[in-house]
């Protein structure tokens, strides 16, 4: 554990708590005596990977399997990472210090395009070969999960297998296979053939693209017999019946969610047009109160955490949130802890929680109206109106809160200049009902943060076939709404788009992304998520370098009835849906709720899984 | 009524600074479900106090955490429950009840022993172990110590009160007790760089650690200050 070289490199970086672990709750096994060791990796700091619930759940369900252990291993901070290469010091896990290389599986999780690069350095740190066919048993299979594998395509020399959809059961799943093989002396390749006859799992290697001469994908296909043509996703149909942990890590040092996460629903019946995560994890799951309220119960015993998270994508549609609320504040007031609830949305009946949550705790209110004008939130599908959120507003400043976050994006499909001057006009509709509370009931001191950012279009959405809008029409819009958003009382916040359009081109990117991305590291990219670290000309040079024209994937408007590189992958919705969708969109048309009634997205063919 | 706790703040966990061990403890007194008083006002926080902050990076064999209680608890109840509710790499060594008036820990604090680790080689750390004698042998050692405000000259000499060393497989060990009061404090890497300058060698890779913090009896001898009265 104590090993001298690295602890003479802790004492060098900055936050060296980042890679000592030792936290309570981690599991601490004996390494030479466990015959499976499964590593976790997260391809961004420490503080960022211990935020993320999914990670933490596979921890949960890989320790609990018989003579297995599952560490961690996060991306170093760059002045680790460039300290490590210098010394010779592999990438190591926190838990017991192991190179990564000498672990059965690297799981990795892909939660944001952005991070493709820090994979890459991830496997170069630990002395494992980049592409999936230089690789032998000297090497851990590299597995990668998470909503960015559903378009895999861009990784596809780097990952030996992908794992789609819900990982709860498929993760182990994965490591029975590979168990197996290892015992009976099989070769990697056919390892990987054996993954490949999982459901969910997609093994790049077992398939070949080949691409018309406009650039498009022609054929893609399994060039070898048994290997399935459609992957289907993994799907957890009782979230009550799967697992979830009940003795969660509580880190040192602080991360950036820290507190108690509990996952209440997963998937969402909303159907925004824009959100990939509604689509891909359909359908909605609920877990019981029973369940949330016995582990919340554990949970604040065995970690000591203070505060409360109920999560998913949409915490408000919770169907017993208001009783469940009121129940974990009667349990929980007296020791102290006090319940947040994010991504609330403002149209659920929240009077009466919200009130309950104020007794603890008065943290700001976000609203996520995604477009200035209601046109544009037909056609995206954004199933609010100004109504709801002014008179959610206005009881927010006259029950006392004075923060208010709003969340718009700017380059939606069919986007006018409108839409642009709606945010604005929204904006300063908050900011007039905040003053037209009377003072005696409305606190000091208002804070309406607002903020901006760039559409990308995803995969498994209504919007893939639509274009990005280019670098210089996201720059003239952004111009416009700085202008037009210099409001008293209005804080105003942008992304950058060159971030937003290199995501685009990665989120719709196929096999040929492969060498830019590779190329892009090469040439120092790393942590693109880090906006001092971002270097766009480097990744518009690779491109260069590459012969490959971003344009292609993030500004082209896509056919219908083009073959997507994704497309072999079934996510539950089907194609049909989505085009049906897309049309809608384009006539500014709602689609409601479809607990309100089944529009056919395809999930009624998983059966037991959709129950509305 | 008041617990005072030892415990040890074990290699692993090393880096933590102060907020990381405030937050760890205060995880852990909820864990342990003593009756840790709070504070009164807007936004209560539990009332208790290092003995002294130890740096990040600095391991502590001893350190003292002073938690003042709701209601009454023993001394083998408080044992238990920490033992179970503490982190493994910050075991409880043992517990103490002391009444409200009794002087804070922190006021009591006259000295802290560290223990040096040096990677060195053995011509290094024979010059270094050489030095000692005469660094000890001298009227006055000016170091140059720097605090948020100011940097400014200051006589270490009568600050430490022992210093003995010896030569190990790695290099070289360092015993130090020092002086830990308000106005004189030496901290544990000035008298390392002091000490390095003084035998003429640069400063090699070090790890320190922290044994122990001590207070004045009445006869003036040095205790553990988890055991003064």
């Amino acid at each position: 554990m104590f090993d001298l070289e690295i602890e003479k490199l802790l004492d060098l970086v900055q936050k060296p708590a980042r890679y000592m672990g030792g936290e309570l709750n981690s599991i601490q096994r004996d390494f030479e005596h466990t015959s499976f060791r499964y590593c976790f990796g997260f391809p961004d700091v420490y503080e960022v990977g211990m935020s993320h619930v999914g990670s933490r759940i596979l921890y949960d369900i890989i320790n609990k399997r018989p003579d297995t252990l599952c560490e961690r291993v996060f991306m170093p901070w760059v002045d680790m990472a460039d300290l490590m290469r210098e010394r010779h010091i592999p990438l190591f896990s926190l838990e017991t210090r192991h190179p990564v290389r000498d672990f059965d599986i690297l799981g990795i999780t892909l939660q944001y395009e952005m991070s493709y690069t820090n994979i890459l350095e991830i496997l170069d740190l630990s002395g494992i070969p980049l592409h999936s066919e230089d690789r032998t048993w000297a090497d851990p299979i590299v597995i990668a999960g998470g909503p960015c594998a559903f378009n895999p395509e861009p990784l596809y020399h780097f990952i030996d297998a992908f794992s789609i959809g819900d990982g709860e059961v498929s993760t182990l799943e994965t490591i029975e296979v590979v168990e197996r093989c290892k015992r009976a002396g099989m070769s990697r390749e056919e390892c990987l053939y054996e993954l490949s006859q999982l459901r969910g799992v997609y093994v790049p290697s077992l398939y070949e693209a080949s691409y018309h001469e406009d650039g498009t994908l022609a054929a893609f296909r399994p060039i070898r017999v048994g290997v399935p043509e459609r992957v289907q996703k993994n799907m957890v149909a009782d979230l009550d019946a799967a697992e979830y942990p009940e003795n969660v890590i509580v880190p040192y040092m602080e991360i950036v969610h820290d507190r108690i996460n509990i996952e209440v629903l997963r998937g969402c019946t909303r159907g925004c047009r824009f959100c990939q995560a509604g689509m891909i994890y359909r359908p909605v799951r609920e877990r019981s109160m029973e369940r949330i309220l016995d582990l919340a119960q554990k949970l604040v015993d065995n970690t000591g955490y203070e505060e409360i998270t109920l999560s998913s994508l949409s915490t408000g549609d919770y169907s017993c949130l208001p009783q469940l609320a009121h129940e974990m504040m009667e349990r929980f007031e007296k020791q102290r802890v006090s319940l947040s609830l994010p991504s609330l949305r403002l149209d659920s009946e929240l009077k009466a929680t919200l009130e309950e949550t104020q007794r603890v705790r008065k943290t700001s209110l976000t609203y996520a109206m995604e477009a200035g004008t209601q046109r544009l939130r037909d056609v995206i599908n954004k199933g609010i109106t100004e109504e709801d959120l002014m008179s959610s507003v206005a009881d927010a400043f006259a029950g006392g809160w004075s923060g208010i976050k709003l969340y718009f994006m700017f380059g939606l499909p069919t986007e006018t200049q409108e839409d642009l001057d709606g945010i604005s006009a929204l904006a300063q509709k908050v900011v007039r009902q905040y003053f037209a509370t009377p003072k005696e009931k409305r606190a000091r001191g208002l804070r309406v943060h607002c903020s901006a950012s760039c559409f990308v279009p995803k995969p498994f959405t209504p919007f893939q076939w639509e274009p990005q809008d280019t670098l210089e029409q996201f720059k003239e819009k952004q111009d416009y709404l700085c202008h037009i958003m210099h409001i008293k009382g209005v804080e105003f916040n942008w992304h950058t788009p060159q971030v937003s359009f290199l995501e685009a081109v990665f989120a719709r990117g196929d096999r040929r992304m492969a060498d830019v991305l590779e190329t892009a590291w090469r040439n120092g990219c790393r942590f693109d998520g880090w906006s001092d670290h971002f270097l766009f000309d480097t990744w518009m040079k690779a491109f260069e370098t590459c012969g490959v024209d971003p344009a292609f994937y993030a500004n082209r408007r896509r056919e219908k009835g083009e073959l997507f590189p994704w497309a072999f992958i079934d996510a539950g919705v089907t194609e049909e849906f989505l085009w049906r969708e897309h049309e809608l969109a384009m006539q500014a048309k709602v689609t409601p709720d479809c607990r309100r009634g089944c529009h056919g997205c395809g999930l009624k063919r998983f059966e037991g899984a959709c129950r509305s | 009524m008041r617990l005072l706790i030892e415990f040890q703040k074990t290699e692993r966990v090393r880096h933590l600074g102060l907020l990381d061990m405030q937050r760890t403890m205060q995880r852990a007194l909820r864990r342990s479900h003593l009756p840790v008083q709070y504070s009164k006002g807007f936004n209560p926080h539990m009332n208790m106090s290092f003995a002294s902050a130890l740096s990040s990076g600095i391991p502590g064999d001893a350190e003292i955490l002073d938690v003042s209680l709701a209601e009454p608890v023993t001394e083998e109840e408080a044992l238990q429950a920490l033992r179970t509710a503490l982190p493994a790499a910050m075991p409880v060594t043992r517990v103490r009840l002391v009444d409200d008036r009794f002087k804070k820990m922190g006021a009591k604090l006259e000295a802290a022993a560290y223990v040096f680790t040096l990677h060195t080689d053995s011509e290094t750390a024979a010059r270094l172990l050489e030095a000692i004698p005469r660094f000890l042998a001298e009227k006055e050692i000016l170091a140059l110590r720097k605090s948020k405000s100011a940097e400014r000259m200051v006589d270490i000499r009568p600050m430490i009160f022992h210093l003995e060393g010896n030569a190990t497989e790695s290099g070289a060990a360092l015993q130090a007790t020092v002086s830990f009061t308000e106005p004189a404090t030496l901290k544990p890497t000035l008298l390392l760089d002091s000490l390095c300058r003084y035998a003429g060698i640069e400063v090699p890779p070090t790890f320190i650690r922290r044994t122990g913090l001590f207070g004045r009896n009445e006869q003036a001898e040095l205790v553990p200050l988890f055991d003064m009265p």
